[in-house]
């Protein structure tokens, strides 16, 4: 159809079963050619947020719109898009070929013509060599390659993957994950994919979007995402964080003053965010991998001493958990590589963070 | 190592004086079927195939094979196409008026079909179509839906219904989802169901004699009469041809079945 992708919005869906609400007024954009995630746990509604875009669930209330045409209404089989179902959905009595050929097939497109997609599509994700056989003959990695050529084959302006890489061992998924990220980048295509994976979410999108209970939590790039969670949900579905109740004792244009029992800490305030005045409770959120082991003599805006209560050694690093007066127990996590002490249970340490590290974060309405 | 729960003695000896006690009636068919006596009874001195010579070369009993033959397989396409279309209904709505809907259609083999006989003979009578082709096989492919339901229900409770979403979602049509997705899934269900609807069909006496007198005179009816009339041991081989054809059918469906499974 056209040559990019299609824009997506979402203005207010709703969508509710008897009293209960499954997705709770969820506004969204995606732009031509990105590539969306939704992230969210068991039960958070991605799965009924991407079968309202397909068209197999009615929302309740608000309105899907494609390039700013509403298609709330249109059916399945009018809206052209692709979708790779979770569990795959392969025709059992086809071959590779006939499935990929689906689509083509129902749009009445001459048999030259269907073959020449078929194996250009399959050529794609490389499955060239597997056209004759069946999708029981095929293990679960290539099945799955073969839904997406099936999806990709009659260019759809726009592709819904529902968890597509959900039934595959770590090795394969990361394999496939690169797999589909090169592919993305190849069609130009817009891509929304529902994941409860968060490695996946944020080695593949251009935005992801976190849902819990229905609702839209938080929108954007993943690196934003990571560094400026908005709420404690946020900062701890995406990545491991620690979460220090501070009070602020004194503001500042660029950074304030804050105090956790006797410990000082030093907060740099974003471009634009509040300036909380004394006496304010905040919450802060500090990543595990942004603290650092301070040598002797060496300082940081945040400083703090603590003694390892317990440690793991997990290949690329250490986890450490350490005890601390103020703070109480702390996460940290230490590149092994050149690592500057031998982890032991009761070893004494001075751990550093920068004024940037930790961010402020909301504490989630129940 | 194989066969880790073998029966018991006692299951294994339940189960054969079933099978005996099933096949045993229709053992005895055989060789009354080869008797070199005029009358229904057991070989006396040898065997004789003649019986069967004479039912071959008898215009009646062709005329009659002929007559159930088609009657079945006029009957057999009415089961099939409005069972299937049934079934695949009540799955697709799948409410509880569904199930409704369904148990319904299992009615004719729940009534007695000598109750159901003399309805049909009622209303036939008003249709024009008492002793007609069309109204035999009318009445054997109404009662001939309960199996097609049944097995195509079957079918289809074993068909992912993320498969017509699928094919949906590439844009296919209702009719091309039931035609390329839908109906090859359940091939083998019509293929079980088509083969009861027409044994169904191929062996019904009770409806028979009530809506056919003169004109349609199916086999079961001409067996039927013979045996009321004279005892010609040529009923005897045309029973044994019956249970041969019958047996056919069904080794045709355990083959179907067998393939399906395979896949
Ligand atoms: N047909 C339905 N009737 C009632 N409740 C439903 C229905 N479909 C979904 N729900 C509920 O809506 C909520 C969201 O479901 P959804 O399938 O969108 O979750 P999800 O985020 O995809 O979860 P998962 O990661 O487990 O797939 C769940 O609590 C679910 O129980
Ligand atoms: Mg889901």
């Amino acid at each position: 159809m056209s040559a990019a992708g299609h824009a997506l919005a979402l203005q207010g869906l709703t969508k509710r079963y008897g009293t209960f609400t499954a997705v709770d007024d969820v506004s969204l954009k995606v732009e031509s050619g990105q590539f969306l995630t939704l992230l969210g746990p068991s039960g958070s509604g991605k799965t009924t947020i991407l079968m309202c875009i397909a068209g197999f669930v009615a929302p309740t209330a608000g309105a899907v719109l494609l390039d700013g045409r509403d298609i709330t209404a249109l059916p399945p089989e009018k809206r052209d898009f692709g979708m790779v179902f979770q569990g795959y959905a392969l025709f059992p009595h086809m071959t590779v070929a006939e499935n990929v050929a689906f689509p083509l097939r129902v749009r009445r497109m001459g048999t030259a013509e269907r073959a020449e997609k078929v194996r250009a599509a399959l050529d794609l994700v490389q499955l060239d060599r597997f056209a004759e056989r069946r999708p029981s003959q095929l293990s679960g990695g290539q099945q799955q390659r073969v839904a997406l050529a099936r999806a990709l084959v009659f260019d759809p302006a726009l592709l819904l993957l529902d968890e597509p890489l959900s039934a595959l061992d770590k090795k394969l998924r990361a394999e496939l994950q690169e797999e589909l990220k090169a592919l993305h980048r190849r069609v130009g295509r817009t891509f929304v994919n529902v994941t409860h994976d968060q490695e996946e979410a944020l080695s593949l999108s251009d935005r992801v979007a976190i849902l819990n209970h229905g609702k839209l939590v938080q929108e954007g790039a993943p690196t934003a995402l990571y560094d400026r969670p908005r709420t404690r949900f946020v900062a701890d579905f995406l990545g491991k964080s620690n979460f220090l109740h501070a009070a602020v004792q004194q503001g500042g244009a660029e950074a304030m003053q804050l105090a956790i029992g006797a410990t000082p800490l030093v907060q740099r305030i974003l471009p634009g965010a509040p300036h909380p005045a004394p006496g304010t409770k905040l919450l802060l959120s500090l990543r595990p991998e942004k603290i650092a082991l301070l040598a002797d003599g060496e300082t940081a805006d945040n400083m703090v001493e603590g003694r390892i209560a317990t440690w793991s050694y997990l290949g690329a690093g250490f986890g450490l958990s350490v005890a601390t007066q103020d703070l109480g127990m702390l996460r940290v996590t230490l590149p092994s590589w050149g690592a500057p002490i031998a982890p032991a249970e009761g070893l004494a340490i001075r751990l550093g963070w920068s004024a940037s590290a930790s961010v402020p974060v909301e504490e989630d309405a129940a | 190592m194989e066969g880790a729960h073998r029966p018991g003695p006692f299951a294994s000896a339940s189960a054969w004086i079933v099978a005996i006690y099933l096949v045993l009636p229709i053992s005895i068919v055989i060789p009354v079927s080869m008797t070199d006596q005029r009358f229904l009874s057991l070989p006396q001195e040898t065997l004789s195939l003649r019986h069967y010579a004479t039912v071959l070369g008898s215009a009646e009993w062709l005329g009659s094979i002929a007559q159930s033959f088609w009657i079945a397989v006029a009957s057999t396409l009415i089961a099939v196409v409005a069972g299937t279309l049934c079934a695949i209904g009540c799955w697709r709505i799948s409410r509880r008026s569904t199930d409704l809907i369904r148990a319904l259609m299992l009615l004719p083999i729940i009534i007695p079909s000598i109750v159901y006989a003399i309805g049909l003979y009622r209303y036939f009578a008003r249709l024009d179509l008492l002793d007609r082709f069309a109204g035999v096989a009318i009445a054997h492919g109404v009662t001939g839906i309960p199996y097609v339901v049944i097995t195509v229900s079957t079918a289809l409770a074993a068909f992912d219904p993320r498969l017509e979403q699928a094919a949906r979602g590439m844009g296919a049509s209702l009719l091309q989802t039931l035609r390329w997705v839908i109906l090859p899934r359940i091939a083998p269900g019509i293929a079980s169901g088509a083969i009861f609807a027409f044994i169904h069909s191929w062996d019904e006496l009770v409806i028979v004699l009530f809506i056919a007198s003169r004109d349609v005179f199916t086999l079961p009816r001409r067996i039927w009469d013979g045996i009321n009339e004279n005892l010609d041991p040529a009923m005897a081989a045309v029973a044994v041809l019956l249970v041969l054809f019958t047996l056919l059918l069904l080794l045709l469906d355990l083959a179907l079945r067998r393939r399906r499974d395979a896949r």
